[in-house]
């Protein structure tokens, strides 16, 4: 997986305030992972999609939107604590 | 590794921010770098003169009066927060410090959690 910068763990829907911000302050070299209620978010044009956008799978197939991922990567929770040791910091949003 | 734990919701309405405070009090208890910050409503935990009896609480503001025995390393208010609810940088406790929540101010920390 690719190193980032950031990781910003989002598990907020898309009309939490915190949503709004997080979406703001994702850098150029950040990643997003959705979780929990964020996973939401994959019905809506994210502001980072594709290879940088990860959802966890769980969550995403809990809410029947598995076939709503789009180009974004589905992951376990084994890939999320990957994902999370390997970005040189983590913001749990 | 250093720790940046925010909390943006009011206090006395849910228990999230003090489950936040026991985090950052037990991070700094053992040594670890740790710093808290009040954004959005949050803000409003650093008031003083909080009076929480007859609510059956205890005030946070008498919570926070111990982090720095506990070692957290600062204390931070959003600017823009404060001035939302008309707090002044004389209105704030003397250890608390006035900043703007930008990526600079989370670039400094390795890991950043927000309260609930």
């Amino acid at each position: 997986m690719t190193t980032l910068k950031t990781l910003h763990i989002l598990n907020k829907p898309p009309e939490h305030r915190r949503y709004v911000l997080c979406l703001d302050a994702i850098g150029p070299d950040d990643g997003l992972l959705l979780t929990e209620n964020g996973v939401l978010a994959v019905s809506q044009a994210l502001k980072v999609a594709g290879a940088r956008c990860f959802v966890l799978a769980p969550d995403l197939d809990a809410r029947g939107l598995a076939g709503q991922i789009g180009g974004n990567q589905r992951v376990s929770f084994d890939d999320m604590v990957e994902l999370a040791a390997s970005s040189a910091s983590v913001i749990s949003w | 590794m250093s720790t940046l734990i925010i909390i943006d919701q009011s206090p006395y309405g849910s228990w999230e921010g003090r489950e936040a405070l026991d985090m950052a009090f037990s991070l700094a208890a053992f040594d670890q770098p740790v710093s808290l910050m009040f954004c959005g409503a949050g803000v409003n935990w650093l008031r003083q003169g909080q009076d929480a009896a007859e609510v059956e609480q205890k005030s946070v503001e008498r919570n926070l009066a111990a982090a720095p025995i506990f070692g957290v390393d600062a204390l931070l208010a959003d600017r823009s927060a404060c001035g939302q609810y008309g707090l002044t940088e004389t209105d704030l406790p003397d250890h608390v410090s006035v900043t703007d929540f930008d990526r600079d101010l989370t670039g400094r920390f390795d890991h950043v959690a927000f309260a609930g």
